[in-house]
C-alpha cells in the first residue's frame, strides 16, 4: 500500500466518506464533524502510521486534506 | 516565581464521592450507537456518573469530607481550614465553603475559603491550604474538590456535555515538620480565557432573556449564552503544548528521572487523546499514568484526587510515593506539583 492510500485510509476511517471524497476542498470548515476531537484523532492516527511525532503546531495545522499531504512532507514522508 | 516550595505540609489523607448513577456514552442523547462508539474508543470516556438535579458538588464532597474526618480520627474542632474549590457552588452568594463549614460542624473559628478555579482545583486548593499551613499557625485543612459539571453546559452541546462527570473528593492536609517540600509550577494565560467560558451570568453580562436564546452552532452544538462553552480547537492548541513544557521543566528543576525517580504521574484526565498525547510527548512510562476518564469522565480539579483514590489506593497506603501532577483549564491555567507523600489514608469511593 502506498502512503498515499494510507493517508487516504485514515481520514476515510476518522471521517466515514469514500476515497473519491478527498480532494483539495476537503477541510474542516466544508466537512460535518470536523471538530478537535477528530482533528487530534485523525494526526494521531497519522502519527501512529507512519512512525512519526508531529510538532503541536502542525498538528494544530491538520485542518484539511491538503495541509495533512503538506505536513507529511516536512515529515519526509513521501506521497 | 520560579516555584512554590510548601514547606511542613503531610497529606494525611483522601478520598471521593459520585453520585450512584453510573451513565454509559450510548445512554446520552447526544449519540447514535455508531457514534458512541466511536466516541468511546476515541475520548475514551465510556462511563460517568451524573448526580440528579437536587444534588450538587457539595453535596458529594460532604460525603467525602464526613468519611475522611471520621476515617482519620480527627476531632472536627482540631480543623482550621476548609477549602471549597468548584466552579458549581451552591449559589452564587455566599460562598459554599461557609455552607460546609456548618454543614459539617467545624468551630466557628474555621478559616473558609471557595476555589472557583476548574481543571486546576484540586493544584490550587494544594497551593492555598498548603500555604495556609507552612508557618504552623493552622495545623489541619480540609480541601474539598469537586463538581456537577455536565449540568453548566446545554443538554444539546455535543461538544461538551459527553464528557464530563460528577463527583465529590477530600483531601487531609496536616502541619509536619517532617515533611517533604511539595513543589509547584504555576501558570496563567489569561488572554485565552474564552477558550473555556460561561458567557452570561456574571456581571459583564448579566442574565436576560437573550441569555437563553439556544443557537446552533452545526456538529451537534447547540447552546445559549448562558451555557458553559468549549472552544475545542483553542483548548487542544492550549493542552498540548503548555503543559508538557511545564512538566519537562519540573522534571528537570528536580532532577528527577522519569523512569527511575517517579512513582506516578497523575495527569488531568481532560479526555484520552489529551492524555496519550501528553505522554507520548513526554515519553513517561505508561505503566506508571494511571488513567481512570473510561469510567468517571473529565472530572475537573477532582481529577487528580480521585485518580489518587480509584487508581493507587494501596501503594498511597502503604508506601512512600513520589507523585508528579499535571492540570490545565479554566483561565486559562495550568501547572505540575510534585508531592512526596508518606503512607495516608485512604478511603474506598463511596457511590451515593
Amino acid at each position: 500500500m502506498s502512503n498515499l492510500e494510507k493517508l487516504n485510509n485514515i481520514f476515510c476511517e476518522v471521517f466515514g466518506v469514500e476515497p473519491s471524497a478527498l480532494n483539495e476542498g476537503f477541510d474542516k470548515n466544508s466537512v460535518e464533524g470536523w471538530d478537535s476531537v477528530r482533528q487530534l484523532s485523525l494526526a494521531t492516527s497519522v502519527e501512529d502510521e507512519f512512525d512519526i511525532m508531529l510538532d503541536a503546531e502542525d498538528l494544530l495545522e491538520f485542518t484539511s486534506y491538503e495541509n495533512a499531504k503538506n505536513i507529511l512532507t516536512k515529515y519526509e514522508i513521501n506521497l | 516565581m520560579a516555584y512554590w516550595e510548601i514547606k511542613n505540609v503531610s497529606l494525611r489523607g483522601v478520598t471521593g464521592t459520585v453520585p450512584n448513577h453510573p451513565v454509559k456514552s450510548a445512554d446520552l442523547p447526544f449519540f447514535t450507537k455508531e457514534e458512541a462508539d466511536t466516541f468511546d474508543n476515541t475520548v475514551g470516556i465510556k462511563n460517568r456518573y451524573i448526580a440528579s438535579d437536587d444534588v450538587c458538588a457539595s453535596d458529594l464532597c460532604f460525603d467525602a469530607a464526613e468519611r475522611l474526618i471520621a476515617g482519620l480520627g480527627w476531632e472536627k474542632n482540631t480543623i482550621d481550614v476548609l477549602l471549597f474549590a468548584s466552579v458549581t457552588g451552591d449559589f452564587k452568594t455566599p460562598p459554599t465553603s461557609a455552607i460546609l463549614q456548618d454543614r459539617l460542624g467545624l468551630p466557628l473559628t474555621t478559616f473558609v475559603l471557595d476555589v472557583p478555579m476548574g481543571c486546576c482545583g484540586c493544584m490550587y486548593g494544594i497551593n492555598v491550604a498548603g500555604n495556609l499551613l507552612s508557618a504552623g499557625t493552622a495545623k489541619r485543612a480540609i480541601v474539598l474538590v469537586g463538581d456537577t459539571a455536565m449540568r453548566m453546559g446545554n443538554p444539546k452541546d455535543k461538544s461538551r456535555g459527553p464528557l464530563f462527570g460528577d463527583s465529590g473528593t477530600a483531601l487531609a492536609l496536616e502541619y509536619d515538620p517532617t515533611a517533604d517540600d511539595i513543589i509547584i509550577d504555576f501558570n496563567t494565560f489569561g488572554s485565552g480565557f474564552q477558550a473555556l467560558m460561561t458567557p452570561h451570568g456574571g456581571y459583564r453580562h448579566p442574565v436576560t432573556k437573550e441569555s437563553f436564546v439556544e443557537v446552533d452552532y452545526g456538529n451537534g452544538i447547540i447552546r445559549a449564552p448562558k451555557d458553559a462553552l468549549i472552544n475545542g480547537l483553542d483548548v487542544l492548541s492550549f493542552a498540548i503544548t503548555r503543559p508538557p513544557v511545564s512538566v519537562k521543566k519540573m522534571l528537570e528543576h528536580q532532577g528527577l528521572d522519569k523512569d527511575n525517580d517517579v512513582d506516578f504521574f497523575l495527569i488531568h484526565q481532560a479526555n484520552k487523546l489529551i492524555v496519550d498525547r501528553l505522554v507520548k510527548k513526554l515519553k513517561l512510562p505508561i505503566e506508571k499514568v494511571p488513567y481512570n476518564l473510561q469510567k468517571f469522565g473529565n472530572l475537573g480539579g477532582a481529577s487528580i484526587l480521585m485518580l489518587m483514590a480509584s487508581e493507587i489506593a494501596s501503594d498511597l497506603s502503604t508506601r512512600k510515593l513520589t507523585l508528579l501532577c499535571s492540570s490545565f483549564g479554566l483561565g486559562l491555567t495550568w501547572g505540575t506539583m510534585v508531592l512526596r507523600t508518606r503512607p495516608m489514608l485512604v478511603l474506598p469511593i463511596n457511590y451515593v
